[in-house]
């Protein structure tokens, strides 16, 4: 649906998409999310050892700073979990029926896991303790 | 959900479709064994960047701020050197193919989305190969 623009995504989200289409946004945006910061962090750390200087250095700091700790978090959470539903479903397709329910129970298991540490290190932000 | 099934007909993709399962089962359990692993040995800093940093591959510069003991003769053998490469290039491929993926949904000019992928596919060498250089120190 999304893909091919004929909706936007909100109106997908709220209509038939739903559960279902959020998990194919959200494993999208935080595949990408991991890629493009491990992918950061290896070439941050290859231009740091074998140049060096500040732009790297600037960059180490941006992508070991709390903010972009608690998206790391999320991104490789999410796409864990999503990633294991897609698998197990893949493994025993009898389980698609009871597709909406994994869906939650997904989200039953995200919420905490993310929530927990992602509370105390938001909480280290605001505070400015980092 | 289309990207989730490979096309007919393409050994290739079939392979790697498999091989995206397969490495995101072994991706899981590398990852949470490393966690146990960090939280059962690991003595002081172990915020969140050391957790990532152990449940990716434990080789001595990811795990030294932790203040685990011997960090040079356990965590800087060849042994982590190996196993840290091959889980790079394990998680490269896993990575790039599903940019890969993206790609070929959003670009549908056939000559943008061969340049597309090319530049793709320089980025996977480009990042296992700066991946190779800190891995094995031949800077």
């Amino acid at each position: 649906m999304l893909r091919e623009r004929r909706v936007g995504l909100l109106q997908g989200l709220s209509y038939r998409g739903d559960l279902s289409m959020l998990a194919w946004v959200l494993h999208r945006v935080t595949g990408l999310g991991i890629l493009i910061l491990v992918g950061v962090h290896v070439i941050a750390a290859f231009h740091l050892h074998s140049i060096g200087g500040d732009v790297s250095a600037a960059i180490t700091a941006w992508y070991e700073s709390k903010p972009v700790q608690v998206f790391v978090y999320f991104c490789v959470l999410y796409h864990a979990l999503n990633g294991l539903r897609v698998v197990i479903e893949d493994l025993f397709p009898p389980l698609l029926r009871y597709r909406r329910e994994l869906l939650w129970l997904q989200w039953l298991v995200f919420l905490p896991v993310f929530g927990l540490p992602a509370f105390f290190m938001i909480a280290d932000i605001v505070r400015g303790t980092v | 959900m289309r990207s989730r099934y490979p096309k007919p007909g393409s050994a290739l993709e079939y392979y790697l479709w498999l091989f995206v399962r397969l490495s995101a089962i072994l991706m899981l359990l590398v990852g949470a064994f490393g966690i146990a692993y960090a939280n059962l040995n690991g003595r002081t800093q172990m915020d969140a960047s050391a957790q990532y940093r152990w449940s990716f591959f434990p080789i001595y510069w990811h795990v030294q701020n932790t203040d685990i003991p011997d960090v040079f003769p356990n965590w800087s053998n060849a042994f982590w050197r190996v196993y840290a490469m091959i889980l790079v290039v394990i998680a490269a491929i896993h990575g790039f193919n599903g940019l890969r993926i993206i790609v070929e949904d959003y670009v549908q000019h056939s000559i943008r989305l061969l340049f597309a992928k090319g530049l793709v596919f320089v980025l996977f060498l480009f990042v296992v190969g700066a991946a190779t250089v800190i891995i094995f120190e031949l800077f």
